[in-house]
């Protein structure tokens, strides 16, 4: 009796993990399958200079096109620049935030920054994008690479703060206190005790806010003029127009130069045995 | 403040107690200091260019529109006409679109996370960094590719006629459902992640024990498993509905004209129609939403507040 019941559960069960599983393989197939495709068209032959949704040759043309194309081009560079000084920038505003989120001794410092951190996250880049162009707008500033590059730091900021908190989460507060005791000034102690160990995480943060920034579409697209136009947004409008054969190409050699990155980020992380990125996800 | 006033009490008391008040003062000002900075520079940067600007917003969505230009003043008529109308329409449709849209990620999600949750520790690292490149990747190519895949002669289109569950050309791209697939698939791998986190988190012991005292295998998921992964389904639900509530590129792309949603509809106040009262309003209106739904999910979460580390 018992041993057919135990039976029976079996049955259920791995009916339940098969399934289980299968959709597990769905899923990683829905999520990969756009991002192959996206590769393969690279190499699709198209008709007359055009991009097809059939695959009628193979060709590696679309590559040269890409490199040769000259606002194409001008769009990588800007938005090599432009990402560059956003993820220093991101870097250091948002390492310091990460840890003034954990550890400035103040409470209601430590609850309003963890507070406005939260809130970047959850105000949509379309509203952020809108409200930047129209303070710009108003104040006379003069829609810039400068002014690019600061309106996508806020998003930036966060990522790499979070990042950065999840590690100083982890550290050993007698640590800290015992080179106070030690007559380490405070300054010192950050620069020697708890710099060298939230590193990797500071490194890890980076990265993100490069690829993040080097992505930015949206924030972008609001703060962008004909004359400083980056990557994601020069796509974005050659998509309206019906997509050239060199913008797969050359989306193709920016998806495998962010897979590079992200790996980058994700070895470091290990190489410090921590786990890996964080997430906001525990604290809602 | 009291922790620091403390351990700096024992650092000078420890240097030999001969030190007066004075420079006790003067190094708790110097503790502080270094502190003060680090919280001090990131606000600043993050008031100039993210909380002035939605300050602005705000006041100008009080504004009214005049010929090139904009008066300031107290006016509810941009909000009378947000919510009215076409855009009342687009704004409901948004709102109700987010939430189902949200819904259908996190149901998608929710299997994937609980069989990741389940794999042995290093199977699992491997799973979830499987499932994050996607995220981490160019938005857009992504978007991009799924536009390929989902128009006419595309790979969907075969793989559809071939399984005989389509046949003839396929009309998807330019209608809604474009728009759902495209917006599920790109929020997906972010509403994985925190169903895993708290999933990864529950006891087995606990669930062991609920099969002792004779629960079922799904009355053990209804009443154990369920129940303890309600901040993960908080937090999914906010990592995807409140994005949602502001898409535009997914609608744009994938929808045409037939996908309109609030995104759009507020850009074009600001990129076309210079229409900056209104388009404030909107973004208003946006943020009020969002406020709700993040007091609805922190409801949703109440007694689960030591979850977070």
């Amino acid at each position: 009796m018992s041993r057919a019941r135990g039976f029976r559960r079996t049955v259920a069960e791995r009916c339940t993990d098969w399934g289980l599983s299968g959709w597990f393989v769905l899923a990683v197939a829905f999520l990969y399958g756009p991002i192959i495709a996206a590769i393969v068209y690279a190499f699709n032959l198209g008709v007359v200079n055009k991009q097809t949704a059939v695959i009628t040759g193979w060709t590696v043309q679309w590559f040269a096109a890409a490199w040769n194309d000259l606002s194409l081009r001008r769009a990588v560079e800007a938005s090599l620049v432009v990402s560059f000084w956003a993820a220093l920038i991101s870097v250091l505003i948002g390492s310091a935030l990460g840890y003034a989120m954990v550890r400035h001794p103040t409470l209601w410092v430590r609850r309003g920054l963890s507070g406005l951190t939260y809130t970047l996250l959850i105000v949509p880049e379309t509203v952020i994008g809108v409200s930047l162009l129209l303070t710009f707008a108003v104040t006379g500033v003069p829609l810039s690479t400068a002014s690019l590059i600061a309106g996508i730091t806020p998003m930036a900021i966060a990522v790499v703060a979070l990042i950065v908190r999840a590690r100083v989460l982890t550290l050993d507060r007698r640590v800290e206190e015992a080179a106070a005791d030690l007559g380490s000034s405070r300054f010192n102690t950050i620069r020697f005790i708890i710099l060298p160990q939230i590193l990797p995480a500071v490194v890890a943060g980076g990265v993100m806010a490069y690829t993040f920034s080097f992505d930015n579409l949206v924030v972008s697209a609001f703060l962008t003029t004909p004359q400083i136009n980056t990557l994601p947004v020069y796509l974005y409008g050659s998509l309206q127009y019906g997509p050239s054969p060199a913008v797969y190409a050359a989306a193709a050699v920016v998806f495998v130069a962010t897979l590079a990155m992200v790996g980058l980020a994700a070895l470091v992380f290990r190489l410090a045995r921590r786990p890996p990125v964080a997430f906001p996800s525990e604290e809602t | 403040m009291s922790a620091a006033i403390g351990r700096q009490n024992q650092s000078t008391g420890s240097g030999g107690g001969g030190s007066s008040a004075a420079s006790l003062a003067a190094s708790v000002l110097k503790v502080r200091a270094a502190d003060h900075l680090l919280a001090a520079v990131p606000t600043l940067w993050l008031t100039l260019f993210f909380l002035a600007p939605l300050a602005v917003t705000v006041v100008y969505s009080f504004g009214r529109s005049t010929f090139g230009g904009v008066t300031l003043g107290f006016s509810l008529d941009n909000y009378r006409t947000a919510l009215s109308g076409f855009y009342g329409a687009t704004l409901l449709r948004t709102v109700l679109f987010a939430v189902a849209a949200s819904v259908l990620c996190i149901v998608t999600a929710y299997p994937v996370a609980y069989f990741l949750a389940r794999r042995t520790k290093k199977r699992r690292t491997l799973a979830i960094g499987l499932i994050l490149v996607p995220y981490f990747s160019s938005f857009l190519i992504r978007v991009m590719a799924l536009h390929m895949l989902l128009s006419r002669g595309g790979f969907v289109e075969a793989a559809l006629n071939s399984l005989a569950l389509h046949s003839g050309p396929l009309d998807i791209l330019d209608s809604q459902t474009a728009v759902f697939i495209g917006i599920v698939y790109a929020y997906l791998p972010i509403t994985i992640v925190p169903l895993f986190v708290v999933l990864e988190r529950i006891p087995p012991p606990l669930l062991e024990a609920s099969r002792d005292l004779g629960a079922s295998r799904l009355g053990t998921f209804l009443h154990v498993t369920l129940p303890l992964s309600r901040p993960g389904l908080a937090t999914a639900a906010l990592l995807t509905a409140v994005p949602m509530l502001g898409e535009m590129v997914i609608p744009k792309l994938l929808g045409g004209s037939r996908g309109v949603l609030m995104g759009q509809a507020l850009s074009a106040q600001y990129l076309q129609s210079q229409n900056y009262p209104l388009g404030s309003a909107m973004a208003v209106l946006i943020l009020i939403i969002i406020a709700a739904i993040v007091t609805a999910l922190a409801r949703l979460t109440k007694g689960f507040a030591e979850v977070g580390t």
